[in-house]
């Protein structure tokens, strides 16, 4: 594996391991469906009313799907792993994403508020998901996976320094 | 009469303005005071609800214009499925009622009041809302006069605060003298302006300083070499080319609507940057443009968060740029087809530097024309630009001399395109967040690409392709620069700081 792309010198911390079972189970919710949807030509193809559908169709659709569906499923470990953030004095970093890696750095003078929220799988493994806005909208600053404590720590941190090195626009 | 010197409130320390700072002597303008209301103009439901009384109007009367018709083609005897005339008039009339008690109502319970340093309006017959929002978190102002508007001597005035193109106040319609005085009152406020406490209503208006106008001439030229020229080209082209190939001319039928869209498009190109203007005083940048429907735009110093420079490849030979900004109060701007977020249609090099110079004073080089050229124009790593290196051919086989960075001491400089050449400009202490994006080609070949976050808007800084190394020293270090442009950062009061620059 190549180095990633965010600056070196920097001590990125990760998120919790959880945040993969939480991924997986999610995500795999949401596979089941998909499968489901792409095993739709075989079985009306063998139980009767598309008779004609081609099998090897059929079946390459669904074999397909489920091919993608697991290496998808198999990349989160690694998309986990891959996501890191960074306190520095004047901003914090986030990192993420292993083909399509991106590092961002939001400038806590920059803040205009802070989101953490919890979804139902998050909850039952005590994770949550930070977000931070700034005035732009291409700001897309999340970090999931966060312990509740942890979460709750850097909420009130990332606000204290927001209002301490606070800026107009 | 009016000196502008002295404290303006017990709290805040003001420092009186050096004699240059004093402006002309305004006529008079003043703020309200706690318990003053105002209501917009008597005249303005009907300005705004025109629309609605003539589409009223031309359906009830067409209805009736048939019934009339059709009794007298039967020989006068009254058509048995028409309504009668009584009735008609009765709709009309309730109608008129009612649509003016709904006007009225509006009108009534709809009153502004400026302050030192709030504006509200309270608005809303049922649903009552009431507004107020700080004079000094005001990112820009605009008097707008629609074709009917200007006739009555009319303005709306829109007051924008950074909530992405919602505007926080908008006053539809005042006396037009009344919207610039309230322009000229809230500005004041808002600059932080110090006002004489023995008149603490009264302060005078700044002057403004022309700039540059733009001739019919130029506004014409670039509406006709445009992409609606092009679009026109294409459609002749189809149409010779289905007229050929079908040799019914009965075809070409299909071809008028289109037409008729191509020339509705050059008639809103041309009346919209028709007499544009621009002109500097101590509030800001005035910008004055629109032929039927007129605007005046305001944008107080320090709140153009972003700067875009471009030029189109049919533009290349005249040597016209177009400057599109960012302003957070204008937001993306999807309604006025972009036309708010232009600070310059159609400009030469120098009418861009002027611009340039308007709204960032200190462009923070030593050459700022030689930069700003090669930012526009250049190639290669002359003037400092750093571009994509040579392995960046493979994505970008024409571009990669030309996408390229360079910063100067108060702004980051993107530039890029062969074709459509673009130049974005933005100081570092309006930089929102940052990141570095590389996606499995560009990982191979050891690229990213650096994205600057602005506030929504016409400008989206971004530098593609970049030497890893060499973003990664970008992304670092513009975050350093643009912490430490932050903390030496201006107020948003403009005038409260001594050594403003004028």
């Amino acid at each position: 594996m190549r180095e990633p792309i965010s600056p070196t010198g920097l001590d990125f911390r990760p998120v919790s391991p959880k945040l993969v079972t939480v991924r997986l189970l999610e995500r795999g919710l949401g596979s089941l469906l998909t499968v489901a949807v792409a095993s739709l030509p075989l079985v009306l193809s063998l139980a009767g009313p598309w008779r004609g559908f081609p099998g090897w169709l059929a079946w390459g659709i669904l074999l397909l799907t489920v091919l993608i569906t697991l290496w998808r499923l198999a990349l989160i470990p690694r998309q986990v792993r891959a996501i890191g953030y960074a306190e520095r004095d004047d901003d914090l970093l986030i990192r993420g994403g292993i083909f399509f890696q991106r590092v961002m750095v939001v400038p806590y003078g920059r803040m205009q508020y802070v989101d953490v929220s919890v979804g139902p799988v998050e909850r039952a493994f005590g994770l949550s998901s930070i977000k931070l806005h700034t005035a732009s909208a291409s700001t897309n600053a999340v970090l999931a996976g966060l312990p509740a404590a942890e979460a709750a720590r850097l909420r009130e941190q990332l606000s204290a320094r927001g209002e301490a090195k606070l800026a107009g626009l | 009469m009016s000196t502008v010197s002295g404290p303006r409130s017990p709290n805040d320390e003001a420092q009186g303005l050096p004699p240059d700072k004093v402006f002309g002597q305004g006529a008079g303008f003043r703020t309200d005071s706690v318990d003053e209301w105002h209501r917009v103009h008597a005249v303005s439901p009907l300005v705004r609800g025109w629309l609605a009384v003539v589409a009223l109007i031309f359906i009830f009367g067409r209805n009736s214009f048939d019934d009339v018709l059709a009794s007298v083609r039967s020989g006068g005897r009254q058509s048995p499925a028409g309504a009668p005339a009584w009735l008609i008039l009765l709709i009309l009339g309730a109608a008129v009622v009612v649509f003016g008690i709904a006007f009225f109502l509006s009108w009534y319970y709809t009153r502004y009041r400026v302050t030192n340093d709030h504006v509200r309006v309270n608005s809303g017959v049922i649903f009552r809302q009431q507004r107020q929002a700080r004079i000094d978190r005001v990112q820009a102002i605009d008097v707008v006069q629609p074709l009917l508007a200007r006739i009555f001597a009319l303005a709306e005035l829109k007051f924008e605060v950074a909530d992405a193109g919602k505007s926080a106040m908008k006053l539809s319609f005042l006396r037009l003298d009344e919207a610039q005085r309230l322009r000229a009152a809230i500005l004041a406020r808002a600059s932080g302006m110090s006002v004489d406490p023995r008149q603490p209503s009264a302060a005078p208006q700044a002057p403004e300083r022309p700039v540059l106008a733009l001739t019919p001439g130029r506004v014409a030229g670039a509406t006709l070499l445009s992409g609606i020229s092009v679009a026109a080209l294409v459609l002749c082209a189809a149409a010779i080319g289905v007229l050929i190939a079908t040799g019914s001319p009965s075809i070409l039928a299909v071809f008028i609507p289109l037409a008729l869209a191509v020339a509705a498009a050059y008639w809103k190109a041309f009346t919209t940057d028709c007499n544009f203007r621009v002109a500097q005083s101590p509030d800001g940048v005035r910008l004055r443009y629109g032929m039927l429907d007129t605007r005046a735009q305001t944008i107080p110093p320090g709140r153009v968060q972003a700067v875009g420079i471009t030029q189109s490849p049919w533009w290349r030979p005249a040597g016209w740029y177009r400057v599109h900004i960012n302003v957070a109060g204008y937001g993306s701007d999807h309604r006025d087809s972009g036309a708010r977020t232009v600070v310059l249609p159609a400009g030469t090099e120098a009418e861009v530097m002027t611009i340039l110079g308007l709204i960032f004073p200190d462009p923070g080089t030593a050459d700022p024309l030689g930069v700003f050229r090669a930012g526009l124009r250049g190639k290669g790593p002359a003037y400092g630009f750093i571009h994509s290196p040579p392995r960046a051919r493979l994505l970008d086989p024409l571009a990669w001399r030309r996408n390229g960075y360079r910063f100067t001491d108060t702004a980051l400089l993107c530039r890029h395109g062969v074709f459509f050449r673009r130049l974005q400009v933005v100081p570092h202490e309006r930089t929102q967040s940052l990141s570095l994006f590389q996606g499995p080609l560009m990982r191979r070949l050891g690229l990213a690409d650096f994205e600057l976050h602005s506030t929504a808007g016409p400008v989206r800084p971004v530098v593609h392709h970049l030497d890893l190394a060499t973003a990664q020293d970008l992304f670092t270090g513009q975050a350093a620069r643009a912490a430490t442009a932050r903390r030496i950062g201006r107020p948003d009061r403009w005038l409260e700081e001594s050594k403003h620059e004028q």
